[in-house]
């Protein structure tokens, strides 16, 4: 009897402490390396299928409503190829492992959690946690890695009806993980840390000369419950500029990506409500980027990078391949009534923990904008990301369908720590490259 | 009135040649490296229409930016060189020759409300001849007693002519021609720009056409801090507010591009000096510290108020100081002076701007500065101080002036009876007989940022505290003295929607209170009205810039407003940018002003100057000058009215296109 009560008072207590749903060892190896025992239909998924509006009924089941619509009325089609895996680094798989079970949900914030994945346990719809615990894998995936440079990068403005090009901006990106560091020393932390940031991201526009030495700093607390640091520096003021959090959701220069569309969702998991929607097999654009039969010769790099090519309507869709995927799909609902966005509908990507595809809507509850990011397995990338296990992101479009207009993006991403430091993530820095 | 031939076609020759030169070399350089990164800049137009005046500005801008990345060599783990260069053409100077060039100003009168002594009635006298025939001219110290030869009526305005009347004050006559057509009351080395260098305004003796050219290079420490240094000709910018200079002030500033209507990078002087900042980053207790020195080794430079008679002018200061310069160098009319009524004339050397004193480079005249600028927490802070010359002239009264009260005698000796010290020149007590100088000035300040997160607003606080300054004080018998100042702004900025006119973009909304407070303040009664500091003792400027997004920010209106709380003068500027193209683009502006406009103030007339010939019978004791408040619109109306009150009727429409590459 005594052993019942007890049972029931931990599993009680596992309950409002979040980890309710204990992983076991398997768990790590299920969520960071799921491609084992993969199971993908073989004539259905034949590498090298081209889905289009043709056939696109087969694949209907395997795509996100948005990406089926779009595809139906004839404005995309791409490849298919073989699902492989993207390993994560073994440093961040070994942190996980050590660390799983460790990590709960506090109120606004983890408690305990150290480094690696904090939850690997499936999710279950009857976990009302289990959202939220999938966007805490967000926060914590390694997004460029410890540490990562996008540049150049290159951002076009298209109309979607026409193909017209609008705008056409170059970026240099920066982001560095400040805590539970697994791949790059320092390892755990980058020490000082006074305010306990987590994650800083630097952007700096280089082109157009309207919008030239114009930066942005985004320092990002450890403390969800915080909202972020946001420096601007724009180059007509030469001034740093702090950034109120209302300007993460706006268009960023005119893009059709909010500061907060940034990366896939790009604020505090506490700005949200996660729903944990259902696991599936669906069709994401993770591919070998060295191995894309097209890509553009449009710009030119001394390293003889080729960017990803971008077709379709508009030319709003990259030219790259599809693979059958193990993803999560959520539905996240902004806290904020004045949000401009009412939901959204995220595809994460299982192994990775990104936020491959993502559905909004206005206010209204109408389709308003999709978001697309490539991957490519960093083995089939730029020679300095061999190994690595980090995903390169490699190719974006956020495509605004009630405006019919896209943005997109051509990365030239890499994971090189001699070119990140923690100096590059101060308001300071901003001064410095501003004139 | 013309300067010497050789002079001007020397100069002119000079000018030509470095025109030529820049555009040789800013067209090889275009062309041997547009192909290269970091080559970039624009060409533009940018064309103002004054209400009543026509065309006030036709400038084309070429601007080329050049940057490059030296990469890392020896100690220097980067070096990276930057440099703009600007030339300018503002073709109103030509278009509008009559209005603003060398055909523009005409014969003026001067006002003369009459009585005492004389009884005359009120009348418009041209200027030069009415006063000669109440003074007779075969007394060669008295008044009225100047070269009409040297100084004629013609090329004149009345200052202050577009905002107001004399109205029974103060009516004083200002040359409007370029220097090199009209010499007259142009200032040796600071207000005696020549038509060229009006038209070609980067074309002068400082080289400004080379904007900016400076080394920026980093040693790395061992422990992740860096020294940063600096070097060259550049804007350094201090402090977290727009629009305001309470700690941007280490580069003056050129107020004759639009008045205070510019982006400030643009209007920014640039000037030689090196920087040097020890970069520490995070530490245990700060997010973010940085120390930095500045020294400013360039020769010393004012801030440009704008020629008399060019049409952007901060508070017509040009004007003033031509028209001052002019009676004294010339002598002249001036209206209602004598018993503040009489159109009066003046010998050379008796009233006005003597000159300007401007300091020589020398190594105390160059400037320092240091800033610890950091991140603690969510606040963002700095602390300033500098060492510096005030940009904005002080006239210093009390030099030597003639007292042209008295009588000689046919043997050319003073008469019997007249004052001894009649056709010296000698310190006279508030006389507006005066020297331009720039004091030295001390400031320690500070800013600070802050975001608040239930307001999602971003706070900004900055405070400057200087010692040094000087003010006109018309109950100082130098008519100037010093006063400590406050000044500070508190801005306000936040992203909010207003979905009913645009569902998918925040507007920006800034508010800013600038205020300024002269802790030596003075301003006492006297028989007619106040005397002391036209400057007020505590004012305050508001604005609020609302600003929204439309066509993917292609599309992007704005509306900035000022309000100057003491002046009682608002300024709107709703505009509109176009960004047709990632190239090109189409700004169109609205500037109206409202309000007061120009404000009087004491003026030092009948203040018994020379006495006991010119004591009034508010003067006690007929032998001790005395100011009694008599006032008018000039010349210190301007200091009540600030730069939107004195700009009131200098409504404009403007448009701007803009090519960038």
């Amino acid at each position: 009897m005594n052993k019942k009560v007890c049972a029931l008072f931990v599993a009680g207590l596992m309950a409002l402490t979040g980890v309710a749903y204990a992983a076991t060892a398997a768990d790590v190896d299920t969520s960071l390396l799921p491609y084992k025992n993969f199971k993908v239909d073989p004539v259905k998924f034949k590498p090298g299928t081209v889905v289009n509006q043709a056939n696109v009924e087969t694949y209907k089941d395997s795509l996100d409503v948005a990406m089926y619509q779009f595809i139906k009325d004839g404005w995309y089609e791409f490849t298919i190829e073989k699902t492989t895996s993207f390993d994560p680094p073994a440093p961040y798989i070994e942190a996980t492992r050590k660390n799983f079970n460790t990590t709960k949900l506090g109120e606004g914030n983890l408690v305990d959690f150290v480094a690696g994945r904090p939850f690997v346990a499936e999710p279950n719809t009857n976990d009302p946690k289990a959202g939220e615990k999938l966007a805490w894998n967000n926060k914590y995936a390694l997004i460029a890695g410890d540490g990562g440079t996008i540049y150049p990068f290159y951002w076009k403005y298209r109309d979607m009806k026409s193909g017209k090009l609008e705008r056409q901006i170059k970026l240099r990106v920066y982001s560095l993980n400040f805590k539970h560091r697994t791949t790059e020393e320092p390892i755990p932390e980058i020490t000082p840390n006074p305010s306990n940031i987590f994650r800083g991201l630097y952007i700096g526009v280089e082109e157009p000369f309207d919008v030239k030495n114009t930066q942005l700093l985004i320092q990002r607390h450890e403390d969800d419950l915080k909202r972020d640091n946001a420096w601007l520096y724009l180059g007509f003021q030469r001034r740093v500029r702090r950034l109120s959090s209302g300007q993460t959701t706006d268009a960023f220069l005119g893009s059709d990506l909010m500061i907060e569309d940034f990366e896939g969702y790009n604020n505090r998991v506490a700005d949200n409500t996660w729903k944990y929607i259902s696991t599936e097999k669906l069709l994401l654009p993770f591919y070998n980027h060295n191995e894309l039969k097209e890509l553009s010769d449009e710009f030119e790099e001394p390293d003889g990078y080729r960017y990803v090519a971008f077709g379709g309507q508009g030319n709003c869709f990259p030219k790259v391949t599809w693979q059958l995927r193990k993803v999560y799909v959520i539905e996240a609902t902004p806290v904020n009534p004045n949000h401009p966005i009412s939901k959204r509908i995220m595809y994460m990507d299982a192994q990775t923990g990104f936020f491959s595809r993502t559905v909004s809507f206005d206010r209204a509850g109408k389709l308003w904008k999709t978001w697309l990011i490539g991957e490519s397995h960093p083995d089939y990338h730029l020679a300095v990301n061999k190994g690595s296990g980090i995903a390169q992101w490699d190719s974006f479009t956020m495509i605004d369908t009630q405006a019919m207009h896209c943005t997109t993006g051509q990365f030239h991403a890499y994971n090189d720590p001699k070119e990140v430091s923690p100096s590059m993530f101060t308001p300071q820095y901003l001064r410095k490259k501003g004139k | 009135m013309q300067r010497p031939q050789r002079k001007t076609a020397v100069g002119s020759k000079v000018k030509t040649l470095f025109l030529t030169g820049f555009l040789a070399i800013i067209v090889t350089s275009f062309a041997a490296t547009a192909a290269l990164a970091g080559v970039s800049g624009f060409i533009e137009n940018d064309t103002h229409y004054r209400d009543e005046r026509g065309l006030s500005k036709v400038r084309n801008t070429f601007q080329l930016e050049y940057s490059k990345d030296l990469g890392a060599k020896g100690i220097f783990s980067e070096i990276n060189f930057n440099t703009t260069l600007r030339a300018t053409y503002d073709a109103v100077y030509d278009l509008r020759d009559k209005e603003w060039g060398d055909k523009a100003g005409g014969p003026i009168t001067m006002e003369q409300i009459g009585g005492p002594p004389t009884g005359a009635p009120a009348a418009q006298v041209p200027f030069g001849s009415a006063a000669a025939d109440i003074f007779p001219p075969q007394y060669p110290f008295f008044p009225g007693s100047f070269d009409r030869t040297k100084n004629p009526n013609e090329g004149l305005e009345n200052l202050g002519q577009a905002l107001h009347r004399p109205n029974g004050g103060f009516d004083l006559a200002v040359p409007v021609r370029p220097c090199d057509e009209d010499s007259r009351g142009c200032i040796d080395d600071y207000m005696d720009a020549d038509l060229n260098e009006l038209r070609y305004p980067e074309f002068n003796d400082r080289q400004d056409w080379l904007r900016e050219f400076y080394v920026d290079a980093t040693i790395p420490l061992d422990d992740g801090k860096e020294i940063g240094i600096k070097l060259g000709r550049q804007q350094i910018v201090w402090g977290r507010t727009d629009l305001f200079r309470v700690l941007d002030v280490i580069n003056p500033v050129d107020y004759s591009r639009n008045n205070i209507y510019d982006e400030l990078e643009d209007i920014r002087i640039p000037m030689w000096i090196i920087e040097t900042e020890l970069r520490t980053g995070a530490g245990e207790i700060f997010d973010d510290l940085n120390y930095s020195i500045i020294w400013n080794f360039d020769k010393f430079r004012p801030s440009n108020l704008g020629q008399g008679g060019t049409p952007n002018q901060i508070i017509g200061a040009g004007s003033f100081f031509r028209g001052m310069n002019n009676v004294w160098e010339n002598g002249g009319t001036v209206g209602n002076f004598a018993f503040g009524n009489l159109a009066t004339n003046f010998a050379p050397h008796t009233i006005g701007i003597r000159e300007a004193d401007m300091p020589e480079w020398s190594l105390a005249n160059t400037q320092i500065g240091a800033k610890v600028e950091g991140v603690y927490s969510d606040l963002g802070f700095s602390l300033n101080v500098l060492h510096f010359r005030q940009q904005l002239p002080t006239l210093r009264g009390g030099i030597p002036a003639l007292n042209p009260f008295g009588f000689l005698t046919t043997a050319g000796q003073v008469a019997e009876g007249m004052p001894d010290d009649f056709g010296v020149e000698a310190p006279r007590a508030y006389l507006p007989a005066f020297d331009i100088v720039f004091p030295r000035v001390n400031l320690i300040g500070g800013s600070l940022d802050y975001y608040e997160q239930n307001t999602d607003s971003v706070f900004r606080f900055e405070l400057a505290y200087t010692t040094g300054e000087e003010f006109a004080n018309t109950a100082d018998p130098k008519l100037y003295s010093e006063s400590d100042v406050v000044r500070w702004v508190l801005g306000w900025d936040r992203n909010t929607f207003v979905r009913s006119l645009n569902a998918k973009k925040a507007f920006l909304t800034s508010v800013q209170i600038f205020g300024q407070h002269l802790l030596d303040h003075e301003l006492y009664n006297a028989p007619l009205g106040k005397v002391g500091m036209p400057d007020w003792e505590d004012n305050y400027i508001g604005t609020l810039l609302v600003k929204g997004w439309w066509m993917r920010d292609r599309l992007s209106p704005q509306i900035l407003v000022a309000h100057d709380y003491e002046a009682k003068a608002t300024t709107f500027e709703p505009s509109i940018n176009f960004l047709v193209t990632d190239n090109l683009s189409i700004t169109a502006r609205w500037n109206v002003k409202t309000g007061t406009g120009a404000r009087k103030f004491n003026d030092v007339r009948a203040a018994n100057q020379f006495p006991p010939f010119t004591a009034t019978p508010a003067h006690a004791d007929p032998m001790v000058p005395m100011p009694i408040g008599m006032n008018g619109f000039e010349p210190l109306g301007r200091f009540r009215s600030g730069p939107i009150g004195m700009a009131q009727n200098e409504d404009e429409v403007s448009l701007q296109i803009r090519y960038s590459f």
